[in-house]
């Protein structure tokens, strides 16, 4: 029994690290720019697509590709935020909400004439199986779940240790007074847009080779995303870390207790428990 | 502007609405028309609370859902008659909304919009995986039609319950408590400290909404006469608030027009073939970006601006 | 009361239209096709619709439909429905109302048929349908409506059977079981299993979008079974196959997926495959094939470059079985006739999928066609055909006609 829970945990915890992952994109920037940004799964995806694209039909070794689609990923990622969130920006927050919901088509669709309706793997060659006791873990999976701790962390230091971080964590947590600040809001979006795109495009990569990327994929994690967001609290870093943590072991656990046609409802209503008790989310300040 | 004047678009689109079964010769687009009236009414409904509450839920299509299996259900069970379980379906949906909005309005902005999210998913999960009650993902077939599925008398009935039901909109957007579900989109801390509970109408708006939903998706299911979960998803609920936000939120014109927009303009785009997904979100960001406030709002701003100059030549 | 006047002249317009055509032999017949070309249903209708197109052209350049002195050369208008039942409905009511098609074809994907499949009887028209594999689609006796695919559990009694057979007593089943016709599938599997005395001991569930695997795989390692047997769509299965070997499970596995074995290599290595069986219909696979398979398997991947997938060939198969139905009927316009030619169609000899035909005929009495079953196994990077499920599809045909 001990150990199926540690395994459970273990198994939770690589689609907890994609997650996180795409749940700090989101959460930058919706703190930062209160966009819920729906097209971010899709956008992430195509990051993947394009790695998958440049191992398997350029030949190029996954470690090339992986920069080539990052700087993609954000070229499409800051292309989106000029072209179509910018104008819609003093718009009421509906708005931006739809024009998310047109580019999640749309990336969608772009993903679809570029890459066809097959599913794609990104190969990595490796498929070694790490035993230790009753508990196994395959190397790919050990590395993507390392992987995401790096980012983490990364993206942590980056925050809270550099000048532009701390302007964007000012703003995140109250705008207002980031402005009187004389923080400068008019390049913050755009810093904010790479950091989150190259986020998601991280996840996309680790999907795409643990997993795989198909159509409608990036759209079920970005609802999964907005669960961490709810989960750990709005605007909060650390909040979607744990948050994201939490929700991919609950639902491996939950799979594996007591229910896997039942698996998502039970993560949802987790969600909706914690709103009831905690609106603010587990991390969230109170408002 | 006096009463009539406001009231003859009104009576004019009526009018053509009633004549469009005999002006079509072309079955499909009737049966398309059929389907925009029904969306009118769950638009309708999708406006209470997202245009005039200025709460976006993404539920709608799931209440839809409840309201289309619950009349099925009804009626193959207990071999109800159909007008019967149609009018129970919006009662049932108004039970599964006052459920859900308890805790969904507890919180506000998009974490409102993504609990109702969530139920739409999970109400979705449990069609599909409870299946000794509602065949699962497989669907129900067979679904009674009324007067034989002759689709004239279903446009009109459609035709008749949309027109009610947005003259009950007007009147509800009219009322007092209209006037608070206003107050509450612009400013929800202003309503509370003058003292009246928003929650109760913030809740009222949001049960209403759902039982519009509630007879939409049954109407929806006697029309169709199948059923499966996939219908309710979450997919269609964006459809809904595609509808307002085209249309023009918190008019009482927006819903109708933006409910034949997400009906036709799919449809329309079927000549792209692969490229339909990519064009028709273009369109979206495209509309949303150059007309903000929805078609509605652009012709009444237009209309204001010729009626201004008018008054102003002829002063 | 009838016009004298008007009846010559009607007599003389018909004759000189009968006139008309006798001359013009070369006419035109438009078929539709409605079958999700987008979205995740794409996987199984987008080669649908190419599988028609080719079928078309391969007709029309041997000389298209022969009814009577005419000539009819074949045009396909394909609509999207994304397998979605409202916008299948919208595809085939434009494709009757507007386009004035009278004969549909594709079908994938369960929901989106099942919702066509409720109204088409009340329509002058033919509807053939393909991979969609829910059996209630042919137990309503709609009279102009055949199906090439047999239904799943047809196919899962002759795979309980082979279990059964193999002296696994205790099956583990994780699958995508909130489809209706994999649970069918299973139900089948388990009334054979039981004369055996054999028992299923778990029933998992994958959705559509589940790539990870291991929660539930996990549980099972932990009840012990004789074996697991996987039933889903190719897209998740692989990735059940995969991670049970990393999970270090060495029991056997069966499984009801359908998958190439490139659709399985994206995901595993052929290791981690080895032994693994699949037990369904026979439909395409090349070691397998026969001489119609292996030409039309070579002919979509030069025409689409890519390869067919397995069940493609369903809908290349409702061609020639419409083909061949026109010309028995002798009409195009009579949809009733064609209708009923095709119950009475012998199995024409283009087809590509090995049809069992019933009392010699294609289609049985419901308008459903049963294909033989075999196990097949993953041996050295390739399934290899082993042996033919036993497998009744007259006496399937008969339990199919006490359905409702």
């Amino acid at each position: 029994m001990l150990i199926e829970i540690l395994q459970q945990t273990i198994n939770g915890l690589a689609i907890g690290g994609v997650y996180v992952l795409i749940a700090l994109g989101l959460t930058t920037v919706f703190g930062i720019l209160g966009i819920a940004h729906f097209a971010h799964g899709s956008i992430s995806m195509f990051g993947g697509y394009l790695t998958f694209f440049l191992v398997t039909a350029q030949g190029l070794p996954v470690l090339a590709a992986i920069p080539l689609a990052l700087l993609a990923g954000i070229l499409l990622g800051l292309l989106v935020e000029i072209l179509a969130y910018r104008p819609v920006r003093n718009a009421n927050h509906i708005n931006a909400f739809i024009v998310a919901l047109g580019l999640t088509m749309m990336v969608e669709g772009l993903n679809l004439q570029l890459f066809g309706h097959e599913q794609v793997v990104i190969p990595t060659g490796l498929s070694k199986v790490f035993r230790l006791g009753g508990i196994t873990v395959p190397e790919l999976r050990l590395y993507v779940i390392l992987a995401a701790i790096l980012l983490v962390v990364a993206m942590m230091i980056f925050v809270e240790r550099t000048k532009t971080g701390q302007a964007i964590r000012a703003v995140a947590e109250n705008r207002d007074a980031a402005i009187l600040m004389g923080v400068n809001v008019k390049t913050i979006p755009l810093i904010v847009f790479s950091m989150s795109t190259a986020l998601g495009v991280a996840a996309g990569i680790m999907v795409g080779a643990l997993f795989a990327i198909a159509p409608g994929i990036g759209e079920g994690l970005v609802v999964k995303g907005f669960a961490v967001l709810i989960l750990g609290g709005l605007g909060s870093f650390p909040g979607a870390i744990l948050g994201g943590t939490v929700l991919g072991i609950t639902e491996s656990i939950a799979a594996g207790f007591i229910s896997s046609a039942y698996k998502d409802v039970i993560a949802f209503v987790v969600m909706i428990l914690v709103l009831l008790f905690r609106p603010q989310g587990l991390l969230g300040r109170a408002p | 502007m006096n009463k009539s004047l406001h009231l003859l678009p009104w009576l004019l689109g009526l009018a053509v609405l009633a004549m469009l079964p005999q002006l079509i010769t072309v079955k499909y687009y009737l049966h398309l028309s059929i389907l925009a009236l029904i969306w009118v009414i769950v638009a309708q409904g999708q406006n209470l609370i997202q245009g005039f509450t200025g709460y976006v839920s993404i539920v709608q299509a799931g209440f839809m859902g409840i309201g289309a299996y619950a009349s099925t259900l009804i009626g193959l069970n207990f071999q109800w008659p159909l007008w019967l379980t149609m009018m129970l379906a919006p009662l049932i949906t108004a039970l599964f909304a006052l459920a859900t909005g308890y805790p969904s309005l507890r919180v506000k902005g998009h974490y409102f919009a993504i609990v109702t999210l969530a139920f739409n998913l999970i109400i979705v999960i449990v069609l599909v995986n409870y299946s000794e009650l509602t065949k699962g993902e497989a669907g129900i077939s067979n679904i009674p039609k009324p007067w034989g599925g002759s689709r004239e008398a279903f446009y009109y009935l459609a035709l008749a319950l949309a027109a009610s039901l947005t003259l009950l909109a007007a009147l509800i957007a009219r009322s007092r408590v209209g006037e608070i579900l206003l107050a509450i989109r612009q400013n929800e801390d202003f309503v509370a400290a003058i003292g009246i509970s928003a929650w109760k109408y913030k809740l009222f708006a949001f049960v209403i909404s759902a039982m519009y939903a509630g007879l939409g998706g049954a109407l929806y299911a006697h029309f169709q006469g199948f059923i499966n979960p996939e219908i309710f998803g979450v997919a269609q609920s964006l459809d809904a608030i595609l509808a307002v936000i085209l249309g023009g939120s918190g008019t009482i014109a927006g819903p109708v027009i933006g409910a034949f927009l997400v009906v036709f303009l799919p449809e329309i785009l079927r000549f792209a073939d692969s490229f339909r997904l990519i064009l028709y979100g273009l369109i979206l960001v495209l509309a949303t970006i150059f007309m903000p406030i929805g078609i509605v709002g652009i012709a009444k701003s237009a209309f204001a601006r010729m009626t201004r100059r008018g008054g102003q030549h002829g002063g | 009361m009838p016009n004298p006047k008007l009846t010559r002249a009607c007599a003389a317009l018909a004759l000189s239209l009968v006139a008309g055509t006798a001359l013009a032999a070369e006419k035109k017949l438009t078929i539709g096709v409605a079958d999700a070309l987008t979205g995740g249903g794409a996987v199984y209708g987008l080669p649908q619709a190419n599988a028609v197109k080719m079928a078309a052209e391969e007709i029309n350049a041997a000389g298209g439909i022969k009814v009577g002195a005419d000539n009819y050369k074949l045009d396909v208008i394909a609509y999207d429905d994304k397998a979605n039942p409202t916008e299948a409905t919208n595809a085939v009511r434009k494709l009757i109302d507007r386009d004035g098609v009278k004969y549909i074809l594709g079908f994938c994907c369960s929901g989106s048929t099942s919702a066509v499949a409720s109204f088409i009887g009340n329509e002058k028209a033919v509807m053939l349908v393909g991979n969609a594999a829910e059996r209630s689609i042919t137990t309503k006796k709609i009279p102009n409506l055949v199906r090439t695919r047999p239904p799943a559990d047809y196919t899962g009694q002759a795979a309980g059977t082979f279990i059964a057979r193999k002296g696994q007593k205790r099956i583990a089943v994780l699958g995508a079981l909130d489809v209706g016709f994999y649970a069918q599938y299973v139900d089948s599997v388990e009334r054979e299993l039981k004369k055996a005395g054999g028992e299923i001991i778990a029933r998992e569930v994958f959705s559509l979008k589940d790539r990870d695997m291991t929660p539930q795989l996990t549980k099972i390692r932990g009840l012990n079974p004789d074996a697991i047997l996987v039933v889903g769509y190719v897209e998740p299965a692989a990735f059940v196959y995969r991670q049970a070997v990393e999970l270090g499970m060495k029991i056997p596995r069966y499984g009801f997926t359908s998958g190439s074995e490139e659709q399985f290599l994206r995901v595993t290595t052929s290791e981690q495959m080895e032994g693994v069986w699949d037990l369904r219909p026979t439909e395409l696979t090349l070691l397998s094939a026969s001489k119609n398979g292996v030409a039309y398997h070579a002919n979509y991947t030069k025409k689409f470059n890519a390869s067919p997938s397995p069940s493609s060939p369903y809908a290349y198969d409702q061609v020639y079985a419409l083909k061949a139905a026109i010309e028995a009927a002798g009409t195009v316009d009579n949809t009733e006739a064609v209708a009923k030619a095709l119950r009475n169609l012998p199995v024409p000899s283009q087809v590509v999928m090995q049809y069992q035909p019933v009392d010699g005929k294609m289609f049985d009495s419901n308008g459903q066609a049963y294909t033989s079953n075999g196990a097949f196994q993953w041996q050295k990077g390739q399934w290899v055909f082993v042996e033919d499920l036993p497998s009744d599809s007259k006496a399937y045909s008969q339990f199919l006609s006490t359905l409702n």
